[in-house]
């Protein structure tokens, strides 16, 4: 069974998410701040951390990027009721594996954290769309090809996720395996982790709004 | 220091705290009265520094001689400390005033023996003679007093305010001794050393106080302005959140709740992170949003949307805006489904949009009249407007319209 971890300031959507999530999951633990989550996860190494974005002392940024540091095989899936694109960019680019939305319905979530858990990225249509948005066609100079444009297929992957569809549905309307898709999004995920491109921080800056 | 001190009169600590910071000339370590030593140990700087200075000082016109023979005078010995705690401690301001006679009259007895040092010495003795009765008992004490100056309002100043009078007659003495002797140093500018000596003293005097009640007004300011911030706020969430809190409350039907509480998100999202207004159609993606707002309102249903390359909208992506929210409006009324997605890419020359909802879906061909007409609505519109649209959608699986406008 994979161990999850939560992290989230607010004990109401905790217990919530807790009930729902603890017949499939074996929950290790979880905490309502910072240091305690860093401390708390250090301990219980647990398969999947579900971490909130937006709480006192630090955040979940700090949360990722303290645990990444001395417990890379620790995945982490971002929560958060933001939608703005620089919690997202910046919750990614620090090392978490997925990001949705707190309002995403408990069927999903579990399921994007069986993903995360094989070694997956999730990305919500909000997500794809964000990064649609700063992958767009207009190439840097000195672009590194590699890690600085989408393929063609990751595009359109990508397409299919902001329009709503389930990697399963993407599958079989793009006529490729469920493998597959998960293939072009870890390396979409990889991309937005690793890439330069100086678009990715302009455009987060420039859209404030959602 | 004498500890059977503290078991009668009004030591109280605060008072003993006086004395312990007092300035004391050192026993062991002294080579005329051990007054460098104790300002050394007093201020926390080596003890050759304080020696250094008042040899320099010395130099400077026999200056140094006089502050020294003041310090001498001033100072109790070390030995005496633990007495001057059982005598009347600290010296009343009439001994003070007294040494300050004393002290002038030492002066005037120097110049008329001849020893004059010029006319800058004799002036600025008196000024930091002053001075020195402002800070006289030196250290933390003083400053903290200094301190509690900027607060009127505050209690423990009374006793602080004669030492400032008599600070501020001596200075007023220093400058009118300046003035006096004014025909030596004329070549600099009398009336400048006049009006600087007399800022200097208001300076050292009102300096703290002034200084006080500008900071005060700036806080003041800085919390009007943040009251008046939160005043605005409460408003807000008042005539927003709690409104749609207590209609949740009053709600027993789960989707209305969901979305209620969906659109106050939007609204809250958009408050918040876009002070400009709420109000805006500037873009395909505002139009899109508007739009989707307002069939979340009138069919319960979330609405998703996803816009990528946002950009201003002219007259055919209006037209798609419009076919956009016919067709998330027929997604909802008709599809059973739980969420309606919405993705729009705007590039160079087109913008595509994609409205799809994973609900019962339907069959083209055998659709109802009246569904059929909203889709030829959709087609029939994007066309007029040389754009396009496609209905794609199984039974079952769910239906996607997907709307171009711009260049085939």
């Amino acid at each position: 069974m994979t161990s999850i971890y939560l992290v989230d300031d607010h004990e109401l959507f905790l217990s919530g998410v807790r009930a729902e999530l603890s017949e499939r999951f074996d929950v290790a633990g979880w905490s309502t701040d910072v240091d305690a989550a860093v401390d708390g996860i250090r301990k219980s190494r647990p398969d999947v951390v579900l971490v909130d974005v937006h709480m006192p002392g630090g955040g979940g940024l700090s949360v990722v990027g303290n645990i990444h540091e001395t417990n890379p095989d620790v995945r982490f899936l971002a929560l958060s009721v933001s939608d703005a694109p620089e919690d997202v960019i910046a919750m990614i680019r620090a090392g978490a594996r997925g990001y949705v939305t707190k309002s995403i319905d408990p069927e999903a979530l579990a399921d994007a954290i069986e993903r995360i858990a094989a070694g997956d990225a999730v990305f919500s249509p909000k997500l794809a769309g964000f990064v649609l948005d700063a992958f767009s066609d207009t190439v840097p100079i000195e672009a590194d090809p590699e890690l600085d444009q989408l393929t063609p297929r990751e595009r359109e992957v990508l397409r299919q996720i902001a329009r709503g569809y389930a990697y399963k549905q993407v599958a079989t309307r793009l006529s490729i395996s469920v493998k597959t898709v998960e293939t072009h999004v870890s390396a979409v995920l990889r991309k937005l982790q690793l890439s330069n491109r100086h678009e990715l921080a302009r455009w987060a800056s420039e859209r404030r709004i959602v | 220091m004498n500890t059977t001190a503290e078991s009668n009169r009004d030591n109280t600590p605060d008072r003993l705290q006086i004395l312990r910071g007092r300035l004391t000339r050192s026993n062991d370590d002294r080579i005329i009265a051990g007054l460098a030593a104790g300002i050394g140990l007093r201020l926390g700087i080596p003890i050759v520094f304080a020696r250094a200075a008042i040899v320099a000082l010395t130099l400077a016109g026999g200056f140094g001689i006089i502050c020294y023979l003041v310090g001498w005078l001033t100072t109790p010995d070390e030995r005496e400390y633990g007495s001057m705690i059982e005598a009347d401690a600290p010296p009343s301001t009439a001994q003070k005033f007294g040494l300050a006679l004393i002290f002038y009259a030492l002066l005037v007895a120097l110049q008329a023996l001849g020893l004059w040092f010029g006319a800058i010495v004799w002036p600025a003795i008196l000024v930091i003679f002053g001075a020195a009765l402002i800070w006289d008992r030196a250290g933390v004490e003083s400053r903290r007093r200094l301190a509690r100056l900027a607060r009127p309002s505050d209690n423990g100043t009374r006793r602080s305010k004669t030492q400032i009078f008599f600070g501020a007659a001596l200075m007023v003495v220093g400058i009118v001794v300046v003035l006096a002797s004014l025909d030596t140093i004329q070549s600099l500018g009398p009336a400048a050393i006049a009006v600087l000596l007399t800022a200097a003293g208001f300076m050292l005097l009102f300096g703290p106080w002034i200084w006080g009640l500008v900071e005060e007004l700036t806080d003041e300011r800085r919390a009007r302005i943040r009251s008046e911030e939160r005043a605005d706020m409460a408003a807000h969430l008042h005539d927003s959140v709690l409104q749609t809190l207590a209609m949740i409350q009053r709600s027993d039907d789960p989707q209305r709740m969901t979305t209620l509480a969906r659109a106050q998100e939007r609204d809250l999202r958009a408050w918040l992170f876009d002070p400009a207004g709420a109000d805006k159609t500037g873009t395909v993606g505002d139009g899109i949003a508007a739009a989707a707002a307002k069939v979340e309102a009138s069919f319960d249903i979330p609405v998703e949307v996803v816009v990528v390359g946002d950009r201003p909208i002219d007259d055919a992506a209006d037209t798609l805006v419009a076919a956009a929210a016919e067709a998330m409006a027929n997604a909802a009324e008709h599809s059973g489904a739980r969420t309606i997605s919405v993705y729009v890419e705007c590039t160079e020359d087109a913008v595509d949009a994609w409205v799809t909802d994973q609900g019962s879906g339907f069959d083209l061909d055998a659709v109802s009249d009246d569904r059929k007409g909203i889709s030829e609505s959709i087609l029939a519109r994007m066309t007029r407007a040389g754009g396009e649209a496609n209905v794609d959608s199984t039974p079952g699986e769910g239906s996607e319209v997907h709307l171009r406008s711009g260049p085939r």
